[in-house]
């Protein structure tokens, strides 16, 4: 029974989108860009994205379609690798901000007004209240520069929107007559929030870890130029930050080909998102706009 | 009353959260001060007593109320990579970083208002089309790619040229207005895109009331009813909205904008404090930016109040979430 509730939102969000031109072209982008990062992770793809493979700063040509940087090594190459990056941040708060979220507001929505209610909200408006960039360099001082300083701090801040608005939606949930049935009958309650009031919330999950995703892949660009971000490996956001000497110089390749591979995934993102809020939820949609703290 | 006492206990205890928070984080699992700030080769006795000073052989609490006590009396100490008291480097730098950010803050949300104003008034038309898709594409846009691509088109010779490409010289209205536009086009750029869809769902969700039905029977002007009718009983999201964008827009935009630009106001101190450890300097920022934002969440409530009543339950329960 519960696998049939928590297949409906899937099977609705597939003919939503079947029908909506925009978000047919988002789904398309996201899928090419996990394509590029499932190459890339399997070893077919972007390899050479660390070796010097020409002179500094060739332009851009047959060989090398973005130029070289100023080490030498293929600038299409590394944007094509930063896609795997991307994913892995994007996916890794994505989830855990997801269980976050939901085991926070489900709690807080199940005893509303209780004191579990009460800690939850404080905690949500301490975070809240610490500007995000001051977060991470307070956790990055803490944890003097080590790798996972900008994961932990989006995990740790993030959650708080997907929380909100699910302790919302479970306090309704949680006044209809499925629940009171099943309180009925005896079941236990964290039986009853597990199989048959989160399945109900899938919409607001998923449509929220799109934007979580969003947010996570925009935010690693700025924690990144300000030397918070990816410590080694590469990303757009490393891109970026070596770019910023080379404008100036007239050198664009590396500015093109990140922005370029940036633009393109977030677009492709954005538009998957609205397109599932459009087919989960469309009394929700447009009413309340987007719920999500989007960095700068 | 009783609704006014509770939410100023609220306040006091998200004060407490956020001071402890940074508290435990910079200062009681902050990295070890004592030997930066001695020199070469000290003595046992020398280093008992830098300890002795930074308070490490004393317990937790007396330390989190003595930490309290520096931030209530503004006594914020010395900043370890100058030697300046760090009220002093406040103080030089905060009007700086306003009048950076300011504006932008609010052309961004001005120009939204008036954009989604236009698409909420020609809903499911080709002007709102054009608008909601633009606002897309804006919110897919990073910040340091709008930067980097202004100053690229507006800053070097392989576009106009015609701004510096970085630096604040600032002594007059000439000078400001040369050396803060390119920073003000890029904060209403990035927050253009969030900021009218925002605003678009709102003005829509009004404008399908039955009031406003009756006022256009009336035969009130578009101008009339979007902006007595639609715009003043929006205000509570509106409010709450550029509230909560506060942090966002002027504290974490001031940080990229001005490290970026080597403008030196706060942003760009907190920038070198994070990059030299600057402990005094970054716990300063910390602590005072999250206790201004609470006790300006604490005004907004109040405000809420003063416009409208009925607004009690609809901030209880949504008052943070629309950002």
């Amino acid at each position: 029974m519960s696998a049939s509730v928590a297949a409906a939102p899937a099977a609705r969000a597939f003919r939503g989108i079947g029908r909506d031109r925009w978000g047919l072209l988002g789904l398309v982008i996201v899928t090419i860009f996990f394509l590029l990062a499932a190459g890339v992770w399997l070893g077919w793809l972007g390899q050479d994205w660390a070796r010097a493979v020409g002179g500094r700063w060739e332009p851009a040509g047959t060989e090398h379609w973005f130029g070289t940087n100023l080490l030498g090594q293929d600038i299409f190459q590394r944007a094509v690798y930063s896609a795997r990056t991307a994913f892995e941040i994007g996916l890794v708060v994505a989830l855990a901000t997801t269980v976050l979220g939901a085991a926070f507001g489900a709690l807080a929505g199940w005893r509303a007004f209780s004191w579990v209610d009460d800690v939850a909200l404080w905690v949500k408006g301490v975070l809240d209240s610490v500007p995000f960039y001051l977060f991470v360099a307070a956790l990055a001082y803490a944890m003097q520069g080590r790798a996972f300083a900008m994961h932990i701090a989006m995990i740790l801040t993030f959650w708080t929107p997907t929380a909100r608005l699910l302790r919302a939606e479970v306090m309704r949930l949680k006044a209809q007559d499925f629940v009171k049935s099943a309180q009925a009958i005896g079941l236990p309650a964290w039986r009853i929030v597990l199989r048959h009031v989160l399945p109900n919330t899938v919409h607001i999950l998923l449509v929220q870890g799109t934007l979580v995703f969003v947010a996570a892949i925009k935010t690693e660009v700025i924690l990144s130029f300000l030397g918070l971000g990816v410590q080694d490996g590469v990303s757009w956001g490393l891109m970026l930050a070596e770019s910023t000497q080379e404008v100036i110089a007239g050198h664009f390749g590396n500015f093109l080909a990140a922005s370029g591979f940036l633009f393109t995934f977030l677009l492709g993102l954005n538009l998957l998102s609205d397109a599932l809020q459009d087919a989960l939820d469309p009394t929700m949609t447009r009413r309340r706009g987007r719920m999500i703290k989007a960095p700068a | 009353m009783f609704y006014f006492l509770r939410k100023i206990g609220n306040s006091l205890l998200l004060i407490i959260g956020v001071t402890l928070l940074s508290f435990v984080l910079m200062v009681w699992f902050g990295p070890d001060r004592t030997f930066g700030l001695l020199g070469k080769n000290p003595s046992q006795e020398q280093i008992e007593q830098v300890r002795r000073q930074l308070g490490y052989d004393r317990p937790f609490a007396e330390r989190y109320l003595d930490y309290l006590g520096a931030l209530a009396t503004l006594e914020l100490g010395y900043s370890d990579s100058s030697g300046e008291a760090v009220r002093a480097v406040l103080a030089r730098t905060i009007p700086v970083t306003l009048a950076l950010v300011l504006p932008g803050f609010l052309l961004g949300n001005l120009l939204a208002i008036v954009l989604a104003m236009l698409a909420a008034w020609h809903r499911g038309r080709a002007l709102d089309r054009v608008i909601t898709g633009l606002s897309v594409a804006g919110m897919s846009l990073s910040f340091l790619v709008i930067i980097i691509g202004l100053q690229a088109l507006l800053c070097t010779p392989y576009g106009v040229n015609l701004f510096p490409v970085r630096g604040w010289q600032v002594d007059g209205f000439g000078s400001y207005f040369y050396y803060a536009f390119v920073p003000t086009l890029s904060l209403v750029i990035v927050s253009l895109g969030y900021n009218t869809r925002f605003y678009r769902a709102v003005f829509v969700e009004e404008a399908q009331r039955e009031h406003i039905r009756t006022a256009r029977a009336f035969g009130a002007s578009p101008l009339t009813i979007m902006t007595r009718h639609v715009l003043a009983n929006s205000m509570a999201p509106l409010i709450t909205r550029v509230l909560f964008s506060i942090p966002l827009v002027i504290v974490s935009g001031s940080l990229l904008i001005e490290t970026y630009f080597g403008i030196p106001g706060v942003g760009r101190t907190t920038f070198e404090a994070i990059t030299n450890g600057d402990q005094p300097v970054l716990k300063a920022v910390v602590a005072l930016t999250a206790v201004s934002f609470v006790v300006v969440q604490l005004l907004a409530d109040f405000l809420y109040r003063l416009f409208d009543p009925r607004i009690e339950q609809a901030v209880a329960d949504g008052g943070g979430a629309a950002v």
